[in-house]
Parts: structure tokens; C-alpha cells; sequence
């Protein structure tokens, strides 16, 4: 297996289609996946995903930029010459051929000898749970197996440099997804193959992955472990994406060292505002609803507000609280309480945010 | 007053699908039939709605005590929402959504009509897409459209299919919380949801309605469903994650009387429990919930667990682990990484757990007791 990078990888269709005004479906992506990690890259529909996977694999050659594969320029090769393996969202097999063909199809193409073959098939169905399966008929397989079979192809070749994982769930039946999802995450530590996982659902990428980037509308956003990007998201869009319910993003206005939100002031400590450059101006106030502290007592510094909606989520609940704000925009908040708080909608809660875990944007940026 | 369902059959050639429901839904509810897929529940919500008709026979459909059985669906009055985001592709989000006033029997002036449109568009933030054509618009804002055109009309019951259920999960969890708003509006009349996702049933219901093999296993208020699941079948399914189960005895050491799953995971039980017991086997649910690597109470009973994989699910993670022979879910409030096969110290709360029994599958006892 072997370490992957994108240097400066930019691309654009337009440039082959000849036209002057250009878009960016990727633009300046530079990422190293490392030798034996697992690793996704998570972004919404449009975010560049398909793109920058078929720069990967070679199928597309990008308008700028490099890609290495152990320091050489592969950047020039074809999807063959670059022995990356690929999963799709449909499992891709040989319906005429049985489970045992289908895997050693690869080594057989490459000569191999046949007692070598049947060491390597036997290994890979070991590991993938299809030793039962050698014989039949791969008609005869659910979709969690045929997408398997599909793996096991792509790595039985000892020269795969690692594997692409295009949403290799999607048409797995619900059931069978938890396991699949669970078998893949061994399989990649197993055989420390270098993975890309490549999803809109931060579920299978924070799952799968010890290292996520998160992408939108063609750039590189955050790059980082799932607790790196849940409690230190560099902007809004990670904090909102990433969690369930996401960040709450706050309009906010920073004068000195206070943050007034909505006709509420937080006054800030010196650690912080000796950290932020700007003193005076507009700004967004991210906290995520586990971490405010919501009372039905008042305290000094406590933020009164009208609980809207509750959701009981078994374990605890999320409030949405809204405070009216005549023609402005209301101030919407959301928190987690406790199972066992009694709260009933049109209730004042007291809320609390702890400085510890402020984060505070600009321009899209974190500042804080 | 409310709907009324009696001894209702539907086959699909020699398939059964529902085997016999009879249930009565009161006026000013909001009931979510749950169930995994293929257990009746969209056949028995299109019953009720008029999009099909029970087997012959003795099966029947009351709306406020009147027989509807034979009453064709478009003369009703419901409005229905199916799993698709099925909108008029050819009009604007506003035509869209004043379409039902437009073709309704009880003429509207133009006024009224703009009026209407409005106020259901602000409830469900979409007054500024009027303009737009659907699609143009994103999915969550599609089924928006649909859900906005199923509230327009003034109906008394609204039937919806699964209308999250091709959604991505930041705009489930954004629409579930609409939803549960726009609908906090509706008191007067019935509102069924058919899902198979418990979060939705859990988030939205004020009745629970479990189907399993064409057939109501249980219906009650919410609370009730999911405080007190009567089977195996109901708790399973209506935990958010699935329930932990684990086989166990009732054994006899020195004087005390104990539910023992293995010799370090045991609980102690008292007379009056001992006095509900008279078998020997019992199936021991708790959900993942009770289940965590750090410690929760005194009480707690701790084993050792090997961790076989740490699922990220939105604010949480799952954990799931190896004991003995059981594989089991923990459940962690944070973000968190483990190492696939480290042994850890894993903390149950031993008055979370529901007994069952192993062979009839229905409740005996919650440990938690009444609340």
C-alpha cells in the first residue's frame, strides 16, 4: 500500500469545453493520505467529491496541479497503470462467474500460478467472510455480499497502492448497512490498506475514518480527526455539519469585550479577547446545544428565553428556544437537556454558555 | 369522534399483509405507526386514507362514526404526503402550494387563497422560494412544498408516508423539528405518520402504534410505548439505538434470588419481584443508553468489553463491544475514538434493565418501576 497526495490540484470543465468564464468543480485541493490510514472525504451533493475521485483514480486528469502516489508524479497515468481499486455505489461483479472467479479474476489476468491464486482468493475470503460463499453463484448473493466480492477484487492484487470507496452503501438494505459498515472498518485496519472513503454521510466518514476532510463547493474546508472537526470546526459550515443538532451559529456583534446577540450581552474574558484582533464589529458566536447550560432557576448572566419546540430523543431532549426580535431575525437557539428536566413549550429557560467552549466566526472564518 | 378502524384484512394475491387490525384513533392526535419495512404499515395508513380498499369481507373505516369504507378517496377530505416529493413540475412553488384552494368546491376568493398560501409558506419557511419552480429547490425544501400543499386545504386528517425518508440526515433533523412546530397547530384533527425510523415516532407522536407481521403488537400513548414496550418486538424496534438483549436465569445463591446473564453480571431482586418471577429463563433488555464507559451511578455493575468498532452518530457514539459471548451497544455522549479490539471498562445501570420472558416474549417487569 502506499501514501497519496493531491498537490495544488485544481479543476475546471469549462477549460475543455474551450469556454473563457470558468468554474472550479475543485479548486487548490492539497491533501496526503498516509500510507495504511483510513480516510474519508465528506462534503454535500456539489461539493466536488465525484470530481476529486476520479482525480484519484485517474480517470480524469486534473486541469492543474499533481498527484503522487509514494512521491512519484502519477499524475500523467492512466487509471490502469495506477493499480488504485475502486468500490462503487453498485457492486460491480461478473454475473456469469462464481464468488472464487470473481476474486481471483485479477491474478488470473496477470498470469499468476494457479496454486499462488488459490493461496490469495483464500486469504481475502477469509478475511472478508466469503469463505462459505466460494462456489456460489454470485446471483445468489445479497448486496452487502456482492459489494464485498467487489472489495475483495479490488485489493487480492498485491499491487493495489489502496482503494477508493465511492458511497459503497448506498444500496445496501438498511439492515445489513451497520454490519457492513462495521466489516469494512476491520478489513482496512486488517490489511492496512490506504482508504478513501468518499460520502455525504458523516455517520459512514466519521465511522470509517481517523481522518475526515470536509469539502464544499470545490475547496478543502477542514481536514482532521471526527473530535478535531466536532469540537474545533475552523467555520461555521463544519459546525453546523458536523453533530446532530449542529452548532448553534449566532449573529452577534463584538464592541469591545462584549458580545451582544439579539439584545443579550456576554461579557468576554481578557484570555479571549487578547486572542481576537478585531474589537469592534460583526461577528458570529458558535456553540454547540450539549455544551450551554440550560436552567429553569435565574442566575446572574443567564439568558431568558422561550422554549418553541421539544424533542424527546430518548435519552435527553433538544429545545429550539426563540426569542422574538420585531423585524429583525429571531434568535433561534437549540440545547440538550436532561431526560428527567420537565419543560413545556412557551416556558422561560435561563441559559448559560460556558466560555470554555465559545467559538467565534468571521467572514466564515474562526477567529476564536 | 375520530377515526375508526374494524377488523381489517388486505391480501396482495396470497400474501397477507394485514391480518385483522381493529383500532380507534381519537380526534387531536398525532400517531405514528412504526415498523421496519414490509410490516403492513403503509398498506394500512393507504386503507385509512381510501387509496385502498380492505378485503372483502367484514373490514371497515369509520371517519367521526360514519362507514367510509366505500367513499372514494378524493371525496374524503384528507390530504396525504407520500415518501417522494411529488409536486407540479410545470407550476411555481406558489401555484404549487395554492393549488388545493384553486380546484376545492367551496370557492375561495383570490384573496383568501394569497392569505392562506402565505401564512402555511411562513410556517414552513418557504415564502421566499415562491417564485421557483420545485426543482429548483432543494429536496428538504421539495418535500416542504408537499407538506405545505397537504396543510393548505383546512383538511381534518393528513396521512403521511415516510415523508422524511429520502432525506440526508442534517435535513431530516431540520425538517422533524418543522414538522413537530407546523403541526403543534393542528389540534382538531388526526394526523398519522407512517415511519420506520423511531427517532421520527419518538420526536413527533403523541400515540405509537407498533406493527409486526400485518398486525398492531401495541398502541398507546407515547410514553407508554416506549416507557413500557409489552414485547420483545416493540422494545427492539423502538429504541434509538436498537435495544441490548441478553439471556439469563433466575438462580437461587445462599438465600438471595438473583437474574444472573453471566457470574459478574448479576442483579440481586427483591420479594416483590421474586413473586412475579416463575420461570427460569428470562431475556434482559436495556437500551444502549444505560450502557457507557464511564460510570453512571454507584450501582453500576462494570465488565469488561472488547470494542469492535466506535460508531460517530450525530452528536454521539456508538460503541459496540464484545462480552463473553454477547455483542452489545454502549452508548457514549460525545465524539470519541476507540481501537478496534482495546478491552475496556464498560458501566451498566442495573435499574435500567426490562425483563421478558423468553418464550412468550412479552414484558414481566421494568426495573425502573412505574413512573
Amino acid at each position: 500500500m502506499a501514501r497519496i497526495e493531491l498537490k495544488d490540484v485544481s479543476h475546471s470543465f469549462e477549460i475543455a469545453e474551450g469556454k473563457e468564464k470558468l468554474e472550479w468543480a475543485v479548486k487548490d485541493m492539497n491533501i496526503v493520505w498516509e500510507d495504511g490510514t483510513a480516510n474519508a472525504l465528506l462534503g454535500p451533493s456539489g461539493c466536488g467529491k465525484t470530481t476529486m475521485l476520479n482525480i484519484i483514480s485517474g480517470l480524469l486528469t486534473p486541469s492543474k496541479g499533481k498527484v503522487y502516489i509514494d512521491g512519484k508524479d502519477v499524475t500523467e497515468l492512466s487509471a490502469r497503470e495506477r493499480h488504485i481499486a475502486q468500490v462503487f455505489q453498485f457492486p460491480v461483479i461478473y454475473d456469469s462467474m462464481n464468488v472464487y472467479n470473481n476474486l481471483s479474476f485479477p491474478l488470473v489476468n496477470m498470469n499468476f500460478p494457479k496454486s499462488k491464486i488459490k493461496e490469495k482468493v483464500m486469504k481475502i475470503a477469509e478475511i472478508l467472510g466469503l469463505i462459505d460463499y466460494l462456489e456460489a453463484s454470485t446471483s445468489k448473493l445479497n448486496s452487502a455480499e456482492k459489494q464485498k466480492v467487489c472489495l475483495g477484487r479490488g485489493i487480492v492484487r498485491d499491487d493495489t497502492v489502496g482503494i477508493l470507496l465511492d458511497e459503497p452503501l448506498t444500496v445496501i438494505d438498511p439492515k445489513m448497512r451497520g454490519e457492513l459498515r462495521r466489516q469494512l472498518k476491520i478489513i482496512q485496519r486488517e490489511l492496512n490498506i490506504t482508504a478513501i472513503y468518499v460520502t455525504h454521510d458523516q455517520r459512514e466518514a466519521l465511522t470509517f475514518a481517523d481522518k475526515v476532510a470536509v469539502a464544499k463547493d470545490g475547496r478543502l474546508v477542514q481536514i482532521g480527526s471526527p473530535h478535531e472537526l466536532y469540537s474545533n470546526p475552523v467555520s461555521p459550515f463544519i459546525g453546523y455539519f458536523i453533530g446532530s443538532p449542529g452548532m448553534n451559529i449566532l449573529d452577534a456583534k463584538l464592541n469591545g469585550s462584549t458580545l451582544s446577540l439579539n439584545g443579550f450581552k456576554i461579557e468576554l474574558s481578557k484570555d479571549i479577547t487578547d486572542k481576537i484582533e478585531i474589537k469592534n464589529s460583526e461577528c458570529q458566536l458558535g456553540i454547540r446545544p450539549e455544551e450551554i447550560i440550560t436552567s429553569k432557576e435565574r442566575t446572574t448572566e443567564t439568558i431568558p428565553i422561550k422554549v418553541a419546540v421539544i424533542e424527546n430523543m430518548g435519552s435527553y431532549k433538544i429545545l429550539t428556544l426563540i426569542k422574538k426580535n420585531g423585524s429583525n431575525r429571531d434568535l433561534s437557539i437549540k440545547t440538550r437537556i436532561d431526560i428527567n428536566m420537565s419543560v413545556s413549550k412557551g416556558d422561560i429557560v435561563y441559559l448559560k454558555f460556558p466560555e470554555k467552549y465559545l467559538k467565534i466566526f468571521k467572514d466564515n472564518h474562526k477567529i476564536y | 369522534m375520530g377515526i375508526r378502524i374494524k377488523n381489517v384484512n388486505k391480501s396482495f394475491g396470497k400474501h397477507l399483509v394485514l391480518d385483522d387490525v381493529s383500532l380507534e384513533i381519537k380526534d387531536g392526535g398525532f400517531v405514528s405507526f412504526l415498523a421496519p419495512t414490509g410490516a403492513g404499515k403503509t398498506t394500512l395508513l393507504r386503507i385509512i386514507a381510501g387509496l385502498e380498499r380492505p378485503d372483502k369481507g367484514q373490514g371497515k373505516v369509520f371517519y367521526n362514526g360514519v362507514d367510509v369504507t366505500d367513499i372514494p378517496v378524493r371525496e374524503r377530505n384528507i390530504a396525504m404526503v407520500y415518501q417522494d416529493f411529488i409536486n407540479y413540475p410545470s407550476m411555481t412553488v406558489y401555484e404549487n402550494i395554492a393549488s388545493p384552494l384553486k380546484v376545492s368546491k367551496n370557492k375561495m376568493s383570490a384573496k383568501e387563497i394569497d392569505k392562506k398560501v402565505r401564512e402555511i409558506a411562513e410556517l414552513l419557511s418557504l415564502s421566499h422560494l415562491f417564485k421557483h419552480y420545485p426543482s429548483e429547490t432543494s429536496g428538504g425544501q421539495q418535500q416542504r412544498i408537499a407538506i405545505a400543499r397537504a396543510l393548505v386545504k383546512d383538511t381534518k386528517y393528513i396521512f403521511l408516508d415516510e415523508p422524511l425518508a429520502n432525506l440526508d440526515y442534517k435535513l431530516r433533523e431540520e425538517l422533524r423539528g418543522q414538522l413537530k412546530e407546523t403541526f403543534s397547530y393542528n389540534k382538531k384533527g388526526i394526523i398519522i405518520y407512517a415511519t420506520a425510523d423511531p427517532l421520527d415516532a419518538l420526536i413527533l407522536s403523541s400515540h405509537v402504534g407498533y406493527l409486526n407481521e400485518g398486525k398492531i403488537l401495541q398502541y398507546d400513548i407515547l410514553e407508554k410505548v416506549y416507557n413500557y414496550p409489552q414485547y420483545v418486538e416493540v422494545a427492539s424496534y423502538f429504541s434509538n439505538p436498537t435495544m441490548n438483549f441478553l439471556e439469563a436465569n433466575l438462580v437461587k445463591e445462599n438465600d438471595d434470588y438473583f437474574i444472573k446473564i453471566t457470574n459478574d453480571l448479576k442483579i440481586k431482586i427483591n420479594n416483590t419481584l421474586k413473586d412475579k418471577l416463575n420461570k427460569k429463563e428470562y431475556l434482559l433488555g436495556i437500551r444502549a443508553q444505560a450502557i457507557k464507559p464511564n460510570r453512571q451511578t454507584k450501582k453500576d455493575i462494570i465488565i469488561k468489553g472488547i470494542i469492535e468498532l466506535a460508531e460517530v452518530v450525530g452528536s454521539d457514539t456508538e460503541l459496540h463491544f464484545k462480552y463473553k459471548d454477547f455483542r452489545l451497544l454502549a452508548l457514549s455522549q460525545k465524539i470519541e475514538s476507540y481501537r478496534i479490539g482495546n478491552t475496556i471498562d464498560i458501566f451498566i445501570d442495573p435499574s435500567k434493565f426490562y425483563i421478558f420472558d423468553k418464550d412468550t416474549r412479552r414484558l414481566v417487569y421494568r426495573m425502573e418501576g412505574e413512573k
